[in-house]
């Protein structure tokens, strides 16, 4: 099946000339996810997704999404399918309702053949901790390198073919992360652009629904299915949604785009910065103007850590009510506070106990101010650093990884610029809530690696339009992870 | 701050109701001891502690009254459906009192 291949416009137009028909298409997809090898899937949606689109309502089919198959992440609610964010302690979940992203997709036409796996319930950055096992990266049959997370099952479904579009979390770079390891464009829009409702919260004030495409246009495409007000997310956002398709190809002469110095520094691998640089060069040829900006190396540095207390603090208190008892899977005991005990304790997995315990006791009365609350004025002073930089320019533009995806085998944590800066910057635009995207710029061993562009909040539009012309100059789109014969 | 140590940690989960083994206890005091490092590069940031702490991504007042229609409120028998232990309407649970 080649049309999986393809992107969303490409798709619509063979269904529209009948070169194909949706029923094809899911049974298809459907096939290859049965056929993954990268522990993509939590479960497939086969029952459900045949009905749905034995079901479709020909009036839709001049939506783009029409008879597409997709995926989501497994922490988005969806109605009469299980949904355990890869964690057991919601192993036979079965939610009641489905999340606003996934009515508007299926309103669309889509249909969902899949939920993915995660890290556990979205805290982790390395697709390594889900209940299920690592979720290996398409792009390296070797199975050595990461794909990333914590949205790692709907970035190996997509880079390896499976559907053209995914639907992931981001609070931290869960999807910008990936994209970078997976050649895939990772689209994390405003803060309150698209309504959360449904998906399972990880903190709060940092949790954003963000989605994988393989080129832009094709994500302006699903911001204009996914975008808009919803009376059940009261923190979703009232202003207007635009057509993210118009103007996308118009010309950035004259653009303003900033590239900070300091983060480019903390790359130390001469393919990605070489790589860069070209994209640069390209850019300014395309007519935009890139200026090198120069920011507070303590502020980049203390992204990181700002990020870890805020939203280990916030995950305490939005997983407080897995307790085995209302849902999810339930241990026995003697009291009712020992079949809770007894069923956090089987439950959560060792990460994710340790990141409630960093939480809680950034929270203590006798820390909260050196840590919880502290985080958060740091939090104010990074936002105001980017908010400064975008006052002058329309975009800022940065390598999105150190390189291309890690080891597995590798541990990730250090003290070092590369990782505190070059590997976590990206929650920037997370604390701020900008509209950031993370598309592919070249590739080193076989392996993808990508860049990051990030503009003013609800500026979707110029975002996409510098993204398009951004892909233009690198020629890289439409990528996807192809099986050795 | 209080110093770090396997009992203070121990009391966090407790409070959070779990239990952690030895050796999530000690692997968690090395992270800590990595965190408390990372912490300390903030606690370096000129003017930290002089700004109001930011507790959403930016300003956006919320006069946001929905109207007072009503509706049908989801069934209970479908909310139960997701509880192990299930009588009469209710989720059964150890009891309370001998």
């Amino acid at each position: 099946m080649k049309y999986l291949s393809k992107s969303i416009t490409e798709i619509h137009n063979a269904l529209l000339n009948n070169e194909v028909t949706p029923l094809e298409l899911v049974k298809a997809a459907i096939e290859l996810a049965k056929n993954d090898t990268s522990n993509a899937f939590e479960y497939i949606c086969e029952k459900e997704a045949l009905e749905k689109v034995n079901n479709l309502d020909p009036n839709l089919k001049d939506s783009l999404f029409y008879g597409v198959p997709v995926v989501i992440k497994d922490n988005f609610s969806t109605k009469d399918i299980p949904t355990c964010g890869s964690s057991n302690i919601l192993n036979g979940y079965v939610p009641i309702f489905s999340s606003e992203v996934v009515l508007r997709l299926e309103k669309a036409g889509a249909i969902i053949i899949g939920k993915t796996t995660l890290d556990e319930l979205a805290m982790g950055g390395r697709g390594t901790t889900g209940h299920k096992g690592i979720t290996y990266n398409p792009w390296d049959k070797s199975h050595t390198h990461l794909i990333g997370g914590s949205s790692c099952g709907s970035a190996a479904a997509i880079s390896a073919g499976i559907v053209p579009f995914a639907i992931g979390s981001d609070t931290g770079d869960s999807v910008r992360k990936p994209a970078n390891n997976a050649g895939l464009v990772g689209l994390k829009p405003t803060w309150g652009r698209i309504s959360r409702f449904g998906l399972f919260p990880f903190a709060t004030s940092l949790d954003h629904v963000a989605y994988f495409t393989r080129n832009v246009v094709d994500s302006a495409i699903a911001l204009n299915v996914l975008a808009g007000r919803d009376d059940k997310d009261a923190s979703s956002s009232f202003k207007e949604v635009e057509d993210y398709t118009k103007g996308i190809d118009d010309s950035i002469k004259d653009k303003k785009i900033a590239v900070i110095k300091e983060i480019v520094n903390s790359v130390s691998d001469k393919d990605v910065i070489k790589a860069f640089n070209d994209s640069v060069e390209g850019l300014r040829k395309a007519g935009a103007i890139v200026e090198e900006v120069s920011m507070d190396i303590k502020l980049l540095k203390a992204i990181y850590p700002t990020y870890i207390i805020i939203s280990c603090a916030e995950a305490t208190s939005n997983n407080a009510n897995l307790d085995g008892i209302k849902f999810g899977a339930r241990e026995p005991g003697e009291s009712f506070e020992e079949v809770m005990i007894n069923t956090r304790t089987k439950g959560f997995s060792t990460l994710i106990k340790r990141r409630f315990v960093i939480g809680s006791y950034s929270l203590l009365r006798e820390n909260a101010d050196e840590l919880f609350i502290r985080a958060q004025k740091c939090r104010r002073l990074i936002v105001n650093a980017f908010t400064e930089v975008l006052k002058e320019y329309d975009a800022i533009y940065c390598p999105a990884a150190p390189g291309v995806a890690p080891l597995i085998s590798g541990s990730g944590e250090s003290l070092s610029d590369e990782y505190l800066i070059a590997d976590n910057y990206l929650a920037f635009a997370n604390m701020s809530g900008m509209p950031s995207i993370t598309l592919p710029i070249g590739f080193k061993g076989g392996l993808p690696f990508g860049a990051n562009l990030t503009s003013k909040i609800f500026d979707e539009s110029n975002l996409l339009n510098i993204a398009y012309n951004l892909e233009k100059v690198t020629g890289l789109k439409d990528l996807v992870a192809k099986e050795e014969k | 701050m209080k110093t770090i140590t396997k009992e203070i940690l121990r009391e966090a989960a407790t409070k959070l109701m779990f239990k952690l083994t030895e050796e999530e206890l000690d692997q968690l005091v090395k992270e800590f001891d990595i965190i408390v490092k990372q912490m300390e590069l903030i606690g370096e940031i000129p003017g930290v502690d002089e700004v109001e702490p930011m507790t959403f991504p930016f300003e956006c007042a919320v006069n946001y009254l929905r109207e007072d229609v009503a509706t049908k409120p989801v069934d209970r028998d479908e909310i139960l459906k997701n509880a192990k232990d299930v009588v009469d309407g209710q989720i059964r649970l150890p009891k309370v009192v001998g």
